[in-house]
């Protein structure tokens, strides 16, 4: 591509440094989480110290990446700033956990991240309001412009699709979430449903939020330790019990989470058969989290009562992860789909400018030449002459200014608008109002 | 309304074909567009199919059950409507695809073989003893779809206390949906037939007919009751699993078999002929 090109139709000039989950260890993923403040300080940095237009920086507890537009940030520069800021030597231990992109794989890396696809769980959901977050504080620090805002939006544009189009973001993936997910699929609505927590470890805790986050409001937390039930149970406004008082508490609950480190089963078959005939045989489910199992085997032979282990929920976490692996090239499309948008605009940021001197150009002429000649006219014909004039390079500027409209649709468009610069020797240096525009 | 008789008759099946098809790929693929588009099309189906059998009505002077090609197209009405109001009522749109090829098949075979072009013709029977038949119609379509929602309950029942997380389990709604449509479905059947007993009883009298020694009539109260049961049992005994479910489907089996006996091995006035 020719000098005169390049200026007609400018690189984004994107880059990103940063790290991830498959780059770096969790120590030094951890150590590098930016506060609000610190995010502050490395975009004045990247814009102060390495002349960047636009700065943006995600930092979770996944990744932590640097994105520049106007300006190549070197591995170097990241690394020695987050040094500056976090005190973390990243390039003395000798190991390479910082990757770099350049465009357009920069612009393809920040929509693959807000959609999940680089996530470590796959097509988890917080990352799109992280990515949000990220743009909110950067607008808010002066860091972002309107291409980097743009470029933002196209990018949540196609997480927003990716999750109500394709299945990226479906089905349980993790067991305290799969416990949740079969718990819904055997008994529906679960909000007025009541949980029995046996165990009150953190495998218990992480399940009881999971049912808590889907509607649960009613939990007792039956323990060896009274004292660490009655902890679980104020977290969760639970009821504490005695391991003892489990049968007794088997007739009123709908869910059963058991989690407890035992030898031996603590659920009996006698125990829930009992449990049956009082709740008149409504449907009671067991989630075993234990290793051994809690609940006897023989229980899952009563009517109505589904019993589900660890090897049961982690069938269903390795389906949906299966499933959401297999939605990916659906996103990919939607990606490029979206980033072709964005890239379409960008373009046309180009070619508006050109077609606004290239109409200039011939306006300016004919002007000179009807002032050369206007004392050759009588002065009531003047207006006339300036009319059929000016009609005269509309009709000649109509068809070469709508294909150059056009230009940032075709792929020869670019080489186009390149091509009438040079013909007609349109400057290439952009008004301040051109300059503005984009 | 005539004139619209043949075109109806061509569009029902193709209505249906369509929303089997877009049911079937909602099945197949939650994010497809076939969810969106295949109730609109059923809807659109249902509109017809009413408009359909009202222009016969209308035409031929007294309702359309002249034949059983007749009584296959009311109860491809009947699976269709009540489908389409389980549907709104839970908001579940995966379970279509066990419905709709039924009412496809029962619209085909109907539009295929049955009168077309239908003249006015005398009414054979009284118009009570007509909306007996309608009712008793419609209320067979929705104990129809009660019956496939139990199959479906028990099918899901299994696989899940099986530890079997299949496809179908992904697709179905809860369980306790499941049920719960086994049972508004036998509901929706029970007012239906109940009505239609009524008003069959309410004819028998005025025309001098001995019921007692009618065999379909017993079978049918006899389903008519054990259903019944089975939704009280739901309602207020607490019911709920395979059992409700296998009490609603006895009922279905002993309506299906009132229908077998009365057409293969007795003569009564209520054999098709």
């Amino acid at each position: 591509m020719s000098a005169s090109a390049e200026a007609v139709a400018p690189e984004l000039g994107f880059f990103c440094v940063g790290l991830n989950h498959e780059t770096s260890p969790l120590e030094v993923r951890d150590a590098l989480v930016l506060s609000d403040e610190e995010v502050a300080r490395a975009i004045r940095a990247i814009r102060e110290r390495a002349g960047a237009s636009e700065a943006l920086v995600i930092s979770t507890c996944n990744r932590t990446e640097v994105y520049a537009r106007g300006a190549e940030l070197p591995t170097s520069f990241v690394a020695a700033l987050l040094q500056e800021i976090k005190g973390l030597d990243l390039l003395g231990s000798g190991k390479s956990y910082l990757y770099t992109y350049r465009e357009p794989e920069s612009i393809r890396h920040l929509f693959r991240v807000a959609c999940g696809l680089d996530s470590q769980i796959l097509g988890e959901p917080q990352i799109t309001g992280q990515v949000k977050d990220s743009l909110t504080l950067a607008a808010k620090l002066g860091g972002s412009g309107p291409v980097m805002e743009r470029l933002l939006d196209a990018a949540l544009r196609s997480s927003k699709r990716a999750r109500t189009e394709t299945g990226i973001g479906r089905g349980p993936v993790s067991s305290a979430y799969a416990a949740v997910n079969l718990a819904t699929k055997v008994l529906g609505s679960l909000a007025d449903k009541k949980v029995l927590l046996i165990g009150a470890g953190e495998m218990a805790g992480l399940a009881a939020c999971h049912f808590m986050e889907a509607g649960v409001a009613q939990f007792m937390v039956a323990n060896r330790s009274r004292e660490r039930a009655e902890k679980l149970g104020a977290a969760i406004a639970g009821r504490a019990i005695s391991l003892e008082a489990v049968p007794v508490a088997l007739p009123g609950a709908d869910i059963v989470v058991s989690a407890t480190s035992s030898n031996e089963p603590i659920v009996r078959e006698s125990m829930v058969r009992n449990a049956m005939k009082i709740r008149k045989n409504r449907p009671l489910l067991f989630l075993d989290l234990a290793v051994p199992r809690d609940v006897d085997p023989q229980v899952a032979k009563l009517p109505n009562v589904f019993v589900h282990d660890l090897d049961a929920l982690a069938q269903l976490v390795a389906q949906s992860l299966a499933q959401r692996r297999a939605e990916v090239p659906k996103v990919e499309a939607i990606i490029e789909t979206e980033m072709t948008r964005f890239l379409k605009w960008h373009r046309s940021l180009a070619v508006k400018p050109t077609v606004t001197a290239f109409r200039t150009h011939f306006e300016e002429i004919a002007k000179e030449e009807l002032d050369r000649h206007r004392g050759r006219f009588r002065p009531e014909d003047h207006a006339a002459l300036e009319a059929l004039v000016h009609g005269i390079v509309q009709k000649l500027l109509h068809r070469p200014t709508t294909r150059l409209s056009r230009a940032d649709d075709e792929s020869e468009g670019i080489a186009r608008v390149d091509a009438v610069r040079e013909l007609f020797g349109i400057d290439q240096e952009e008004s301040d109002a051109d300059r503005d525009a984009r | 309304m005539q004139p619209l008789i043949p075109l109806l008759t061509t569009t029902l099946p193709v209505l249906y074909a369509l929303s089997v098809a877009a049911y079937g790929r909602a099945y197949a693929d939650e994010t497809s567009t076939g969810g969106r588009f295949g109730p609109v099309v059923l809807r659109l189906a249902v509109l017809f199919h009413v408009l359909y059998l009202s222009a016969r009505g209308v035409t031929e002077g007294h309702l359309p059950l002249a034949s059983a090609y007749d009584f296959l197209s009311a109860t491809a009405l009947s699976l269709a409507a009540v489908y389409t109001y389980l549907e709104l009522r839970q908001g579940v749109r995966t379970t279509g695809i066990f419905v709709l090829p039924l009412v496809f098949l029962m619209q085909v075979i109907s539009s295929a073989y049955g009168n077309t072009v239908p003249a006015s013709q005398p009414p054979l029977f009284p118009f009570w003893f007509e909306l007996h038949t309608m009712t008793a119609v419609l209320g067979y379509g929705a104990f129809f779809v009660s019956a496939i929602y139990g199959v479906l309950f028990l099918l899901l029942y299994r696989e899940i206390k099986a530890n079997r997380l299949s496809f179908f389990f992904r697709r179905m709604p809860p369980l306790e949906t499941l049920g719960r449509m086994n049972v508004s479905a036998a509901s929706a059947g029970l007012v239906l037939l109940g009505l239609a007993i009524l008003m069959g009883v309410g004819w028998a009298r005025m025309a001098n007919v001995a019921l007692a020694k009618d065999p379909k009539t017993w079978l049918t109260v006899g389903a008519w009751c054990l259903l019944g049961f089975a939704v009280l049992a739901y309602h207020r005994l607490g019911w709920r699993g395979p059992r409700a479910v296998y009490a609603s489907l006895a009922g279905f089996t002993t309506l299906l078999l009132s229908r077998v006996v009365t057409d293969l091995f007795v003569r009564s006035f209520h054999t098709w002929r």
